[in-house]
């Protein structure tokens, strides 16, 4: 292991974060909400911090080859850093963030997952607000992703980085060079964020309201500036905004590339793409169906809010128009479901990801047609390209830690106190990088009453979503540490 | 005229006797002395011992004075080097070689029409897989093969004893078929080949040659044989997974009609996996009885043996036959076998070394021959031609025309109308038209239609 590699590559990620600071600091200066001194500070440790790893592990050659063991170190270490002192504006702002609160919260908007511990959003300074969703839209395409477009040291090591932090079952790269693809793919999410800004703007919102919003909604993370999130509005233009916004969010985005380079109607071409697009139907359906007459009288007014909060969550999304905590058991079973099976692969949602739902289906039916075919041959293909068995037994593993992981830390809340629906409901909201649980997480509640362990356990999940559990669960296996 | 030919496969072995035996000059190339020494015991043709990409070989050969180089050896590669070594010997040789792999099947148009020093290239596994299709189609059916770019068909078909025509004097047939006659231009009856006249009769067991235009192809069928048209194929098991039996089921995947495919390799099983979608790959043996119960052969309207051993592919047809599939379409090469396939019970057979035979014909007598293919057997040619206003044959009634015994006269073309001659019909210049030969006349009937033996 090549600690100075490590560290110098860490010490150039927490440089850039203390850049990024210089724009809630504007917000400050412009709002003079009196939290400018909160960010100088934050700024200043970081700094300190920074130059302090720069000396101690100061790398001798310009372009560090790093190997796949030390890139997953690199991820991890780098986003519990990263989450630590993106949580400094909020443990010096003047709000009296506690130390876990403010890491939770920190954790909560890098992993784009959405919960919160704040009890009045709208009361905190506007320049904390924007902090928050900006690190979600940080968080959303991915630190890594972003430092490897911009700093140069991550040149040479690029490829192993990505691959721990985008882990897609079955990779795809838009161009040779993984720092090519980086790119391509931020400016497709940047295109995206600034097309959302613009029309949530001509929805009479305020400036800062609508950036604040289109941080959230295209990382799929689910903050708001608002305490009724987006049902403060009451607006069917906004919610729809939202809504094609949170879809796009939750569709790969190599096929957004592809979309916009003139190649028409490949989404439906593709099979993740259009299971994930009827899977959203098809729920928003049941449940519309499930609350027509029973909470909405109008069949038109169910599948308003049926269809947002389905995508809301199976987005990973977080965004609140209704409170499905009050729908019939059917419903809210739908929504729980959502909650695991997640969007595309590639996008910037959590979950476990359409991509590996899809294949795991395909590999049932392939185990049933064996049985009617015992000598048949069969691959599994996805778009026409026959997926490896490797590729399949990564995704069983992958799946079953999923539920292994849920169900143990389940486990743990519930032996902290929290009844049976709030425990389970906060694990998979948190695992997922969704936001909003059940019981006493729901849409309408926070995280707040979470004991403090609790908490530390939920920012665990959030990392292990967001990393898609295996880069981060490695690092406890002891053979990973073996020389 | 002199032609070499690099490989004595049976492509090669066959070529070279049908040429020598019009009076060519034919040289082969190859690097096997034992297939050399075989042609040269056989068949009076110079041999060549060696490599057929090295220009001294090539040169030894006589390249320079060829007028056709015909690379048909077992490799692609070595096929394609062995043109581009003579281009640059002799540009004017006209070069063919012949490709079977997979990957160049979805640019065989491209290879056709640009390949750079090469003149064409021909596959004949593409061909098969056209002639199997078409078997698929038309039940009974033992050739077929088109004419005038499709317009016009000549069709082999089995006489059966269900068959109404059957025993019937072919003079009288309009008593028992109204609407159209067939013309019957050859029949194959134990072995041997008759130009039947009006006072023949079809007999049960006959294979009958006719010809018609492709639109009334399914009505004549239908006289025939009433029952059995159009055909309603469902289901296709394959068994074989090699060049021909991928592409067979790439192209029922397209028409929809399920498939299997059986084949022994299972890397060959993963890759048929992989780049076919619809169709159910399974692996194992053919000839396993066992597999083709559980397969449910006896529900199956088509089985096609595919596999690289002819012995084996006559066997596991004649298996499943038995077990109930409706049809059988096998693969033999061996030129011997088929004479004797109907008499063992095994109706339509496919060859890709036939194939690759009638393609390269088409290729050699050019001039104003446009296409030409030899009937099993080899007794016969059918010949596409272009009537020549110096030929003997035009602007006269047909039965007054000086034409080869053993040939005659099929069909005309004249620009989009094809007329199916009598006694009285005149050939004009410039008409297409069809000529069925025996092999003894094919000389008077190239001297007739007077392209005379020259061939570019």
């Amino acid at each position: 292991m090549h600690w100075k590699n490590i560290f110098s590559i860490i010490g150039q990620l927490t440089l850039f974060l203390a850049i990024t600071m210089i724009i809630p600091i504007i917000f400050a200066i412009y709002y003079k909400d009196n939290n400018l001194l909160s960010f100088i500070k934050s700024i200043i440790l970081i700094l300190v911090l920074s130059i302090f790893i720069r000396l101690c592990f100061k790398s001798n050659n310009n372009s560090t080859i790093i190997n796949q063991r030390e890139g997953l170190i690199i991820v991890s270490i780098g986003w519990i850093i990263v989450s630590l002192l993106g949580a400094l504006p909020f443990y010096f702002s003047s709000q009296n963030f506690t130390f876990v609160d403010a890491f939770f919260e920190s954790v909560s908007g890098f992993t784009t997952t959405g919960a919160s511990i704040l009890t009045n959003i709208e009361t905190q300074p506007k320049s904390l607000l924007l902090w928050r969703s900006f690190i979600q839209w940080l968080g959303g395409m991915g630190i890594i992703v972003l430092s490897i477009t911009i700093l140069p040291l991550m040149k040479a090591s690029g490829n192993k980085l990505y691959k721990a932090e985008v882990p897609s079952p079955v990779p795809d790269k838009l161009k040779p060079k993984i720092r090519d693809t980086a790119i391509i793919l931020w400016k497709v999410y940047l295109l995206f964020s600034i097309i959302e800004l613009l029309l949530l703007i001509a929805g009479n919102l305020s400036f800062f309201d609508a950036l604040c919003h289109t941080f959230t909604t295209m990382p799929t993370g689910g903050f708001s500036t608002l305490n009724l999130s987006i049902n403060h509005y009451h607006s069917l233009y906004i919610d729809l905004i939202i809504l094609i916004f949170m879809i796009i969010g939750g569709i790969n985005f190599s096929l957004h590339y592809q979309m916009l380079k003139g190649k028409s109607v490949m989404f439906w071409k593709d099979s993740e793409c259009k299971f994930f697009l009827i899977t959203c139907m098809f729920f928003s359906t049941l449940i519309a169906l499930n609350l027509y007459k029973k909470v909405y009288p109008s069949i038109i007014e169910a599948f308003r809010y049926s269809t947002f909060q389905v995508v809301s969550i199976i987005t990973t999304t977080g965004y609140i128009t209704a409170d499905y905590e009050l729908w019939p058991s059917m419903s809210k079973l739908i929504i729980a479901l959502c909650m695991f099976i997640g969007a595309s692969a590639g996008s910037t949602s959590g979950g476990m990801k359409c991509l590996r739902i899809v294949l795991c289906l395909k590999y049932c039916y392939k185990e049933l047609f064996s049985i009617v075919h015992p000598r048949a041959v069969t691959q599994i293909k996805i778009n026409g390209q026959s997926v490896s068995n490797k590729i399949i037994r990564s995704i069983f593993g992958f799946l079953s830690l999923y539920i292994i992981i849920f169900v143990f830390f389940s486990i743990i809340l519930a032996g902290m106190g929290l009844n049976v629906t709030t425990s389970l409901g906060s694990v998979a909201a948190s695992l997922g990088n969704i936001g909003p649980g059940f019981g006493a997480v729901g849409p309408s509640k926070n995280y707040a009453l979470i004991p403090n362990l609790g908490k530390y356990i939920l920012t665990f999940c959030m990392l292990l979503g967001r990393l898609e559990i295996y880069t981060l669960i490695v690092l406890i296996v002891p053979e990973f540490w073996r020389k | 005229m002199r032609i070499v030919i690099i490989g004595a496969g049976e492509v090669g072995l066959n070529i070279a006797s049908k040429l020598a035996y019009e009076g060519k000059d034919v040289v082969v190339i190859d690097k096997n002395t034992e297939a050399l020494k075989f042609i040269a015991e056989n068949i009076d043709v110079k041999i060549v011992n060696g490599s057929g990409s090295n220009p001294l070989i090539l040169k030894e050969a006589g390249i320079i004075e060829s007028e056709v180089l015909l690379a048909v050896a077992d490799s692609d590669e070595a096929n394609l080097s062995a043109c581009l070594i003579a281009d640059l010997l002799s540009p004017s040789t006209k070069k063919l070689a012949r490709i079977r792999s997979d990957g160049f099947i979805p640019y065989y148009k491209e290879l056709r029409r640009n390949i750079p020093h090469i003149n064409t290239v021909i596959n004949p596994d593409i061909e098969v897989v056209r002639t199997i299709e078409r078997f698929i189609d038309f039940p009974g059916v033992v050739d077929i093969v088109d004419f005038v770019d499709g317009h016009i068909k000549f069709v082999g078909i089995k006489i059966n004893k269900t068959s109404p025509i059957a025993n019937i004097q072919l003079s009288n047939l309009s008593s028992v078929v109204r609407e159209i006659k067939p013309l019957i231009i050859a029949v194959v009856r134990n072995e041997k080949l008759i130009i039947p006249k009006g006072k023949d009769e079809l007999k049960v067991g006959d294979l009958a040659y006719f010809i018609t235009i492709d639109k009334e192809l399914l009505k004549i069928m239908s006289v025939f044989n009433p029952n059995s048209f159009p055909a309603n194929v469902k289901r296709v098991l394959i068994i074989g997974g090699g060049v021909i039996g991928y592409n067979l089921a790439k192209k029922l995947e397209l028409r929809s009609i399920s498939c299997k495919v059986i084949e022994k390799e299972s890397s060959r099983c993963e890759y048929l996996a992989q780049k076919l979608d619809k169709t159910i790959i399974l692996h194992g043996d053919g000839s396993d009885q066992s597999l083709l119960n559980e397969e449910n052969v006896s529900e199956t309207d088509v089985v096609v043996t595919l596999t690289n051993d002819e012995e084996t592919n006559v066997l596991i047809s004649l298996l499943a036959k038995r077990m109930g599939a409706k049809k059988t379409i096998t693969q033999v090469n061996k030129f011997s076998y088929f004479s004797f396939m109907p008499t063992i019970g095994i109706e339509q057979v496919v060859s890709s070394r036939l194939s690759a035979v009638n393609t390269i014909l088409h290729h050699i007598r050019r001039g104003k021959i446009l296409s030409a293919i030899s009937i099993k057997g080899e007794a016969a040619e059918v010949m596409e031609a272009i009537a020549l206003p110096t030929s003997d044959l035009v602007s006269k009634p047909l039965k007054k025309i000086s034409f080869p015994k053993e040939a005659m006269i099929a069909g005309i073309m004249r620009h989009k109308d094809i007329i199916i001659p009598n006694g009285n019909s005149i050939i004009e210049p410039g008409d297409r038209i069809i000529v069925f030969a025996k092999r003894k006349a094919i000389p008077g009937v190239e001297k007739a239609l007077s392209v005379k033996l020259e061939y570019f």
